[in-house]
């Protein structure tokens, strides 16, 4: 240990240069914290001297140091998370080591939380108008989430809409805070990591969930990159009025992680290991009637329907139980003026498909030097690399679970040793065994995130801050289809594309702050932002391919590319105002150029106010029934406007493509002719809200209501043909998301030997597609999810039955069945239009909404003693629909339990295989109601520090059993309301085809600390 | 240690500096930008190029609505409601997609034409290389324009512009003469090495610039009534070379498309019934042997036999026309023996050298049977229908030939799309 550690420091010194160790006239100040109630130390409080950056936490013991204290008048400040913020003054000499402790007292109000995201230089929450979450490392750890920050941020954040899209490894998420506000445009926010605007790409390479040529359709987002080890603390910005420092790029919100930093003190290790194992959370109830009917005669799975069949049910051939494991090791500490965390670790997932995984390995460095007592400098670096084993799934029609639902259960599928391989699918696609033995699916990356920030203060009212940040990245997909698996004529396919994304992010502050008088204080800040973001996907395939199968063997050969580069610039100015410490405003412009934008439309300015109130500092606050009832009263607002950037990052030109003519090489303007005058999609954002403490803070109650008007939207304009061009994206278009969240933290008891925390989070939004090109237009994205003048985005439209006056459904007369017979059932009748002579349509209707009314999710902590945690986490969506396609599947080709019911002669519905073609392009009866309660997160967590464990030579140990996704309450009839086809789709949304459900996991970890 | 002490002001200068350094205007690098292709010799030429593949490449919307509308073709295909419209003439809708192609793709070909006229005299280029460019252009642009005239009775000459007001079938006509003319005065300059630079960089295998150019004003100084110009141009035409548009792979013939691979049309078999005996062009056009199939609404149909190859070359026009033009040029001036001559011509023939349809059949009587100008009209009606069938130029025939022709047209002619009445407001509609 004592080596590592001397290591450690040598490398600090080696890569610091000539020390900077020990500033000029500075003194020492160290303590310990400890809890009011219990009298037990606190660990992991944050311990700063106020206006500088000397700062550290708290070990196990509750014990600090601060070694390099600027003499003078100094005021410490302690803060943790649930606890009451406490400051103490102190008089530092120079040489000098002051004891100062601290006891803190449980608390449901952060109000003095720092908040960094979107503000031009660091606030406490409290001065800030506009709501700003900040999600602890610790709760993103709770449940260890398959390597994913997204997946672990469920149902922690009021007012997002988080969905895992895909239950396969590394699956990706889809994030939507207070709606949707776009069409065209990206709907996921953007992800900021250490100050590094980060690429979170969803883009498929090749086809394996949805179809690549979807937006957005990618089975994996990048975001998983990111070990959640390794992370500090996130900070989520809802809306405009928050955003608006991102300019263009901050219609959909903005989500910033923080990785962890080292802490002044002796080195301290950490070590984190847990294994684990998931299972899918429920399995297809599969018809296993003894005789045939009518789906397996239609199918090639019997000759006659009653004839006897020989049933299958290969789903254990399909899930499986996963095994899962992590370990990470971390470093930190620091002294004199340097500080340092490192940390690397590995994961391997099994996913609940055979044959999925997934490996990830990281290591994460960062040093913070004080270079001078003027000067602090901060390096980061995180390298990460990731092979993954996907299969495919949902409307590939060589899915794993695609072709087990499109499969009678009559049909043998195992590998035939007579003609030397698995027998075809008869309906459609590849034998799901011979995909999940012989096919691949990879997904191979390697990224570096890292950055250099500094900061420095010529004087204590003024500091600089820089920061230059990388992020780059390789995405390596290889899919392999080989020859004949699905059918005698094909020759196999191999694919290798390569998506190589490069970022660069520079930003500069210049920030000032002034007390021109006792009751006054000014913070202003000027600053710039400017991003590079280069991204390339070089796609080459093969067909035709030998046995050795690669892609050089191939007698066919493809290759596309396709490069994308933005640049955006932008400088900005904002200005704090304080005014008694109690009324806090906050006024900010940006001025942003980006490449997206014609010369005419680039510049764009992005105003933002906000006010913060603290209504019980005010001497009324304190009095009469406000002062009684109420401990704290915040009141805010704010107003402010972002951007979206449009679709394609060239629309503002006419751009020529590739129209050969007699082997000569042509050239022919785009049909969607370029607009130099396209502008962002504008947001107008307007919150207000309050955050109220009762009995003492023991409970906060937060409140926001917001009021979101995009316009600006770009949609494709229908041009006259005699222009020569048959379309132009504009900005006409006009959204509204209207909503409120509401949170209600309580500390219900807090003894000595047990304390008991919960939160309750509520949020509704009501989104509103105001205005598109024509009011009647309806625009159809994929399947059914249709953007419709007046309706939510993304409602599903199709056709339906006609219905009795009692709201049954009307059935026709007797007829002819597909073998001939008149069916002796009754056929379902169809709202038709007649469309020219002897043209039948079905008329369509709004059959749906996938969009939530409520999103909700309560979790409690409770604190049995010294050592004994237990926490749960309740998320869930109401009023939800979705679109069942998977069951829609299941029926038409009797795969489903219900057709076995059919078949043996039970009073059954008629079901969808008994008469498919009467019901083709009806979807209204597999549009479910998806809401559901999943519970989420379960943990159990366990303390040790007694002298055993020291004997090990550790500090502490925390046994952790914990479970995700343990069980889900729905009257959903999938397997899973949470996933969908179109991933990370704007408009596409709530739909089930053929998906891996989300697993239900189960882990046990163990942490040892040095 | 180390002394850091630059002063606020220059920290927030380099700063400042950093930000700014850096360029907004980007260009796409996945294509050329418009500046390089408009202001470049190899962007010309490729402009001029890919003209000729818009054009190739609308072939079958240019002849979808001539021949259902006609009697030529019949649809298979249920679900192809708005080509049953066009068989049937009832519950036709301006929105079709059937309606809209033909004007929208003709549009686009106009656009590139009328870039190529102005830019290509600006590029470094020899003058005979110039000019030929723009008189390529000129001649796409007027068969652009004239292929849509024969489909909508008003076309807008000014186009590559919002608001472009559609002018009657005298004025359009008038513009495609004009830009022949023109086409014809611009070619007269290329010289020998100026073709082979055309040939060798901008023109398709096996299009004959001069002789198309002369071909078209036959085509439309007949539709115009203007006898006398159809007459001497037509004479221009050789008769010995075949004028065509190329599909090399991976290319594919859309007229193949549209009949072989996607099977959407068929021939009516009354073309075969309603056939001389002996006529030996049914058997070039359609495949005689099959057994008829029943198509939507109930027709009898046969396979097409022509284009049956997916990178078959289609004709600009067929020689034989000219002779046709000839005779009823010649009808039309009164001059009835040489009319009657011009029809035997096609009768008789019976090889031919290029991929062209021969008749095969005897010689009709000039005394008896070709004696009047209907009797003339009514031959070369027929002599039409076969020598150029599937050309999509039998619907503009039903409007000319009058009563000489034995079917009348679904409709008239087409309206104008929805999508040009919706999104220009002075189309008048």
């Amino acid at each position: 240990m004592r080596s590592s550690r001397r290591a450690v420091v040598t490398l600090v010194v080696l890569l610091v240069a000539p020390g900077a160790l020990g500033a000029q006239g500075s003194g020492r100040v160290r303590g310990r914290v400890t809890d009011a109630a219990s009298g037990q130390p606190v660990p992991d409080v944050r311990v700063s001297i106020e206006g500088t950056s000397v700062g550290t936490a708290t070990l196990a013991s509750g014990e600090y140091s601060l070694p390099a204290v600027p003499a003078g008048a100094r005021t410490v400040v302690a803060r943790r998370v649930g606890y009451a913020l406490v400051r103490a003054s102190v008089n530092v000499a120079p040489g000098d080591t002051v004891e100062v402790n601290f006891t803190l007292r449980a608390a449901a109000v952060a109000l003095d939380v720092v908040v960094v995201t979107g503000l031009a230089a660091p606030a406490e929450r409290r001065m800030v108008g506009n709501t700003v979450e900040q999600i602890g490392g610790d709760a993103v750890n709770a449940a260890p989430a398959a390597g994913a920050v997204d997946q672990a941020l469920q149902g922690k954040v009021a007012g997002a809409l988080i969905s895992q899209n895909t239950g396969q490894p590394g699956g990706g998420v889809s994030v939507r805070l207070r709606g949707t506000s776009t069409i065209l445009g990206n709907a996921e926010p953007l992800w900021v990591v250490d100050g590094v605007i980060v690429d979170n790409s969803s883009e498929a390479l090749v086809s394996l969930g949805a179809n690549a040529g979807r937006g957005n359709a990618a089975l994996s987002n990048r975001l998983s990159d990111i070990a959640p080890g390794d992370i500090d603390r996130v900070e989520v910005l809802k809306g405009g009025a928050a955003a608006a420092l991102y300019g263009s790029r901050a219609n959909s919100g903005v989500i910033q992680i923080f990785t962890k930093r080292g802490r002044q003190g002796a080195a301290r290790v950490a070590v984190h290991t847990d294994l684990g194992f998931s299972e899918t959370p429920q399995r297809f109830e599969f018809n296993l009637a003894p005789q045939a009917g009518y789906a397996d005669v239609l199918n090639g799975g019997a000759t006659a329907i009653g004839a006897p069949v020989q049933r299958y049910d290969i789903q254990d051939s399909v899930w499986r139980t996963g095994a899962s494991t992590t370990t990470r090791v971390s470093v930190s500490g620091g002294s004199g003026g340097s500080s340092y965390y490192a940390s690397g670790g590995y994961g391997y997932l099994q996913g609940i498909d055979r044959s999925t995984d997934r490996r990830h390995t990281s290591v994460l460095g960062r040093l913070s030097q004080q270079v001078s007592p003027k000067l602090d400098v901060d390096v980061t670096g995180n390298v990460i690399q990731s092979h993954s084993n996907l299969i495919p799934e949902g409307e590939q029609t060589q899915g794993v679970i695609t072709s087990l639902v499109f499969t009678p259960t009559s049909v043998k599928p195992f590998y035939d040793p007579a003609i030397g391989r698995y027998p075809y699918n008869p309906n459609l696609g590849a034998n799901p065994l011979d995909v999940l033995h012989n096919w691949k699916a990879q997904e191979d990356v390697t990224r570096f995130l890292g950055s250099v920030q500094a900061a420095y203060r010529p004087t204590p009212s003024l500091t600089v801050r820089y920061l230059l940040g990388l992020d780059d990245y390789r995405q390596e997909d290889g899919y392999l289809q080989p020859p004949a698996s699905t059918g005698p004529t094909f020759t196999g396919l191999v694919q290798n594309p390569i998506r190589t994304s490069r970022r660069l992010n520079s930003e500069g502050t210049l920030s000032h702050s002034a007390t021109p008088s006792p009751s006054l204080g000014l913070t202003s800040t000027l600053g710039f932002r400017y991003t590079r973001d280069r991204t390339e996907v070089l796609n080459a395939s093969a067909a035709d391919l030998p046995p050795e199968q690669t892609l050089v063997g191939g007698a066919t050969q493809f290759a596309s590319q396709s490069l994308t580069e933005l640049r955006t610039e932008g400088s900005f100015l904002e200005e704090r105002l304080a005014i008694r410490d109690r009324l806090f405003l906050t006024g900010g412009l940006n001025l942003e150029g980006a490449s997206a934008f014609g010369p005419d439309e680039r510049w764009q300015l992005y105003p933002r106010v906000s006010g913060s109130w603290l209504v019980n500092q005010e001497p009324f606050g304190r009095e009469g029934w406000l002062g009684t009832h109420v401990s704290s009263l915040r009141l805010r607002a704010a107003y402010g406007e972002t951007g979206g950037q449009p679709p394609s990052a060239y629309s503002q030109f006419e751009n020529y493509v590739n129209v050969a003519y007699g082997g000569k090489p042509g050239l022919v303007a785009s049909n969607t002719t370029g607009n130099p005058s396209l502008k962002p999609e504008r947001q107008h954002e307007i919150e207000g809200g309050l955050d109220a403490g009762l009995w003492r803070d023991r409970a906060l109650l937060e409140f926001t209501y917001y009021h979101q008007r995009t316009t600006d939207l770009v949609l494709p304009v229908p041009l006259a043909p005699s222009t020569g061009a048959a379309r132009q994206l504009q900005n006409v278009g006009v959204l509204t998301n209207k909503g409120w969240e509401a949170a209600l933290t309580t500390v219900n008891i807090d003894a000595p030997r047990l304390s008991w925390r919960t939160r309750l989070s509520l949020a509704a939004n009501r989104n509103r597609v105001t205005k598109l090109v024509t009011g009647a237009d309806t625009l159809v994205f994929d399947y059914l999810n249709a953007v419709i003048q007046g309706q939510p985005i993304g409602v599903f439209f199709g056709g339906y039955y006609l219905r009795n006056t009692d709201g049954s459904i009307a059935y026709g007369p007797f007829v002819v069945n597909q073998f001939g017979k008149i069916d002796t059932l009754l056929l379902p009748l169809i709202a038709k239009d007649t469309i020219g002579p002897g043209n039948i349509v079905n008329r369509r209707k709004i059959i749906g909404d996938p969009n939530p009314a409520l999103v909700a999710s309560l979790s409690n902590t409770l604190r049995l003693g010294r050592r004994l945690e237990v926490s749960f986490l309740l998320d869930g969506r109401f009023g939800n629909d979705v679109a069942n396609f998977t069951r829609r599947i299941t029926e038409l080709f009797g795969v489903d339990k219900v057709v076995e019911r059919e078949i043996s002669g039970d009073t059954i519905p008629r079901t969808f295989s008994r008469n498919p073609a009467s019901r083709s392009l009806i979807y209204e009866e597999y549009i479910e109601d998806g809401s559901f309660v999943k519970l989420r997160e379960v943990a159990v967590s366990l303390h040790f520090d007694q002298p055993w464990v020291r004997r090990f030579g550790a500090e502490a140990m925390d046994v952790r059993l914990a479970a995700r996704n343990l069980h889900t309450w729905s009257s959903y009839r999938g397997l899973d309301p949470e996933v969908n086809l179109f991933s990370a789709s704007t408009v596409s949304r709530g739909v089930d085809f053929a998906n891996t459900p989300i697993p239900r996991s189960f882990t046990v970890s163990v942490d040892l600390s040095f | 240690m180390i002394r850091v002490q630059p002063s606020p002001l220059s920290v927030a200068a380099a700063a400042v500096l950093v930000g700014a350094a850096c360029d907004l205007n980007l260009s796409n690098p996945n294509s050329p930008t418009e500046t390089s292709v408009l202001n470049s010799v190899d962007g010309v030429l490729s402009l001029a190029t890919g003209m000729q593949g818009q054009y190739a490449g609308s072939v079958a919307d240019f002849l979808v609505t001539n021949s259902l509308v006609t009697d030529e073709w019949g649809t298979t295909n249920k679900s192809l409601i708005a080509y049953q419209s066009l068989l049937t003439g009832q519950s036709f809708d301006a929105s079709y997609a059937v309606v809209a192609a033909p004007w929208a793709d003709a549009f686009r070909t106009i656009k590139s034409a009328d870039n190529v006229i102005v830019h290509a005299p600006q590029v470094a280029l020899s003058p005979g290389v110039r000019a030929g460019l723009v008189s390529l252009a000129e001649l796409f642009k007027a068969m652009s324009l004239g292929t849509i005239v024969l489909q909508y009775q008003e076309v807008p000459i000014d186009a590559s512009r919002s608001g472009a007001v559609p002018q009657g079938r005298d004025v359009v006509l008038d513009t495609v003469l004009a830009l022949l003319e023109q086409a014809r005065g611009d070619w007269a300059s290329v010289t020998a090495a100026d073709s082979g630079t055309l040939k060798a960089r901008v023109l398709g295998t096996g299009f004959d610039v001069r002789n198309t150019i002369d071909a078209m004003r036959a085509r439309y100084y007949l539709v115009a009534g203007r006898y006398a110009q159809a007459l001497d141009a037509a004479n221009s035409v050789n008769p010995d070379v075949l004028s065509v548009l190329v599909y090399p792979s991976p290319g594919r013939n859309p007229v193949y498309d549209l009949s072989f691979l996607t099977g959407y049309v068929r021939a009516l078999k009354s073309v075969k019934d309603q056939a001389q005996s002996g006529d030996r062009r049914v058997s070039y056009w359609i495949d005689t042997t099959a057994a008829p199939v029943t198509g939507n609404p109930d027709s009898l149909l046969l396979p097409l036999k022509k284009y049956s190859g997916a990178n078959d070359p289609y004709p600009v026009y067929l020689p034989d026309e000219m002779k046709l033009i000839k005779a009823e040029a010649f009808t039309q001036l009164g001059q009835l023996d040489s009319a009657a001559f011009y029809v035997n011509a096609v009768r008789t023939q019976t090889t031919s050298a290029l991929d062209e349809p021969v008749a095969g059949l005897p010689a009709l009587d000039p005394a008896t049977q070709l004696n009047t100008p209907a009797q003339l009209l009514a031959a070369i009606a027929y002599e039409r229908r076969y020598e150029l069938f599937e050309q999509g130029l039998r619907w503009e025939d039903t409007r000319r030939l009058g009563t000489a022709i034995t079917t009348t047209p679904t409709l008239s002619f087409l309206p104008i799309p929805t999508q040009e009445c919706d999104a220009n407001p002075a189309a008048g509609c």
